[in-house]
């Protein structure tokens, strides 16, 4: 009896000291998550559907690479896509879907439905990441985003200023320009950097969102006989008016820059020979000697019919990374009764990493926004870019 | 209440605003796109007086609903008896040029858009009542002397002229109060949105409120409320894959029920039969004469 009392205490003890011992692990650090759920409010239908599409590629490859190395502490990322379609009525419901469970929210794209829907996850307390737009939209809504881009005044006219060193004859430019989001302060940083260079800018040709004939615009901008041309429009009109430009006797194309966000499939298609020579930026070095850059690149042309990564093309997949570092770091448990404490430690430490090794480059961040990130300016040479100079 | 279904009902509602606003001109035969300008410029006014000038809600709504009544009444004056073709040109081009203007106007934020317009409490609440209140009005219009007078014009001009019907006078009525409507609409949506982007007032909205009208049914004003539900409804009731193809069901509806159903889902007969016997004394007195 004595014995049996004795084991049976034994047993009793040993379960009391497992309960205690699970019971740190539940109150402690562990993960509670089964997989990392990361929503993405993109458009992967619509206007820009073909940018949703790559948006969406980048983000899965880097959810791939993560859960092929072991997932982010012990548990798989899940890359949850949702189409908004750049409906602002979609982008806000679907965001108020998230607001209660959400640890991170990647997007919305493009910028009406940033407007729409960032403003109910800054309410809720949620952070969204808006790797794909322009420093002017994202700093509306610190410290609940970052911008993935510097301060445009800032990042831009070192760019046309090293174009325009390259071109030292060129004494006058014309610029063409799309009223869209961000591009026309664009335009104006792209004219302040030119301006620097001792470049005067001649009148700017305005470019109508529906525009369907190029002809007219193309011979008010050859009327002032500018020495080179700066586009800033989407990538199919730019490839048009090359093409425009092309015909109606324009032979130094070197002269002609294209802008970051027309650097798209349509340029290429559209355009095909007309843009042979011609001078583009963006924020991605093709040829940058890097084995998990070029295996990125090589991934990306083989889903992609040969066609080399866009610009935007990195930035949701590093996206993933930093949000993936940061639950590393952090500690993040996916705790639902530690929901709002974790997002704030996500978003801290995104607003505020040092050292973020991006598929591109290393950069940090202060207080939401890059430092140390480089512009990259190329030539079009036998259908391939070849880089010509670099402005950080 | 959950923050989906607050966005749902929101913009269902104020679609069924927008959606009223061209159903009432449509009454005699006009598709009335100019509201869609109005829509533009009273949600623009209404954030940057509540924005810059701390101007309360209620006098934003009031002076909205003026502005677009105005701006009826002066486009009303030259469209009022136009046919259908000349009103759609001149609400397209209204569109356009209003856009064209608020992406210029560097106080408006141009083409970056225009951000934190003020949060007001029960905003729900208050859309709800003048949806109500609107409703109201356009029931009481619908079955009023001009309401009838408006089914004549839309089924033959000239048959409503020899009975004394003023084409001009209807027209404008009509035109002037959606476009009060849609004014309404738009001082609504800036705030419940609390941000403003050209982008948002494109031509693609007049395509999701041509559905709205066309699919709910265009001889009822109860159509556009069942199809505004609906159709807002969709990407919601669906898993996202699905929900993605919304364009394409709103399209394909909108082509299957112009082929089956040309008068949309709710039709005046529908109701009519929906109706207890009890409602129409009329139809009452000759049974009871007869028997």
């Amino acid at each position: 009896m004595k014995n049996k009392l004795m084991r049976f205490s034994g047993i009793f003890t040993i379960i009391i000291c497992f309960l205690l011992i699970s019971s740190i692990n539940i109150f402690g650090q562990e993960v509670q998550v089964s997989e990392w759920n990361i929503p993405f409010l993109n458009s992967i239908t619509g206007p820009i559907a073909s940018i949703g599409e790559y948006m969406s590629w980048s983000a899965y490859r880097a959810a791939d690479e993560i859960n092929a190395a072991g997932g982010v502490r012990g548990k798989p990322i899940k890359i949850e896509v949702i189409d908004t379609g750049v409906s602002k009525d979609k982008a806000m419901e679907e965001m108020a879907k998230l607001v209660d469970s959400a640890l991170v929210v990647m997007g919305p794209v493009p910028e009406a439905c940033i407007m729409a829907a960032v403003p109910i996850a800054v309410k809720a307390g949620l952070f969204s990441l808006v790797s794909s737009t322009s420093y002017e939209y994202a700093v509306e809504y610190f410290p609940w985003t970052l911008s993935w881009y510097p301060i445009t005044e800032e990042k831009l006219p070192p760019i046309t200023a090293a174009w325009a060193k390259l071109h030292p004859d060129m004494k006058t430019v014309v610029q063409f320009v799309e009223n869209w989001a961000a591009w026309p302060p664009m335009a104006e940083a792209h004219a302040v950097g030119l301006e620097s260079a001792g470049v005067k800018m001649l009148s700017q040709v305005d470019v109508p969102t529906d525009a369907i004939m190029f002809g007219p615009l193309v011979l008010k901008a050859l009327a002032q006989k500018p020495d080179g041309i700066v586009l800033t429009c989407n990538s199919e009109k730019a490839a048009k008016i090359i093409i425009e430009l092309v015909n109606k006797g324009w032979k130094d194309m070197a002269k002609i820059l294209v802008f970051s966000s027309a650097d798209d499939t349509a340029l290429y298609t559209t355009g095909g020979d007309s843009i042979e020579g011609i001078s583009i930026y963006n924020y991605i070095d093709l040829n940058l000697d890097d084995p998990r850059w070029q295996a990125f690149r090589e991934a990306y042309k083989k889903d992609h019919d040969g066609i080399e990564p866009a610009s935007l093309s990195t930035n949701y997949y590093d996206s993933v990374y930093m949000i993936s570092e940061a639950i590393e770091n952090t500690g993040i448990t996916g705790d639902p009764a530690k929901l709002a404490e974790e997002r704030v430690k996500i978003r801290d430490y995104c607003r505020n990493v040092k050292g973020f090794k991006g598929v591109q480059l290393t950069w940090d961040m202060t207080d939401g926004v890059p430092a140390g990130k480089g512009t990259f300016l190329f030539e079009i040479e036998n259908g391939e870019k070849v880089f010509r100079a670099m402005a950080k | 209440m959950s923050e989906v279904l607050y966005y749902f009902l929101g913009f269902s509602a104020i679609y069924i605003l927008m959606g009223w606003a061209l159903y009432l001109p449509y009454r005699v035969g006009q598709l009335n796109y100019l509201i869609v300008a109005c829509m533009a410029i009273t949600a623009y006014f209404g954030g940057f007086a509540a924005r810059e000038w701390n101007w309360p809600f209620p006098v934003i709504l009031i002076i909205g609903i003026m502005i677009s009544t105005i701006i009826g009444l002066i486009f009303s004056q030259a469209i009022g008896k136009a046919p259908c073709f000349t009103v759609v040109i001149v609400g397209l081009t209204s569109v356009f040029i209003v856009k064209t203007v608020i992406e210029n106007w560097k106080l408006l934020g141009g083409t970056v858009g225009f951000f934190h317009i003020p949060n007001v409490n029960g905003m729900l609440i208050i859309i709800y009542g003048l949806l109500i209140l609107v409703g109201f009005l356009i029931y009481r219009i619908d079955h009023s002397r001009w309401g009838r007078a408006a089914s004549v014009v839309f089924v033959d001009k000239d048959v409503a002229v020899s009975l004394g019907v003023d084409i001009k006078k209807i027209g404008m009525f009509f035109q002037i109060v959606s476009c009060a409507i849609a004014g309404m609409a738009g001082t609504l949506d800036a705030f419940l949105v609390r941000s403003l982007s050209p982008e948002f007032f494109t031509f693609g909205m007049i395509g999701y409120l041509m559905c709205i009208l066309f699919v709910g049914g265009y001889t009822t004003m109860w159509g556009v409320i069942f199809s505004a539900f609906f159709l807002q409804g969709i990407p919601l009731m669906f898993p996202s894959s699905i929900a993605s193809w919304r364009q394409v069901i709103y399209g394909a509806l909108l082509v299957l029920i112009i082929l089956l159903r040309p008068e949309g889902i709710i039709t005046r007969k529908m109701l009519w039969r929906m109706k207890p016997k009890a409602y129409f004394p009329v139809n009452t007195q000759i049974k009871n004469s007869k028997s």
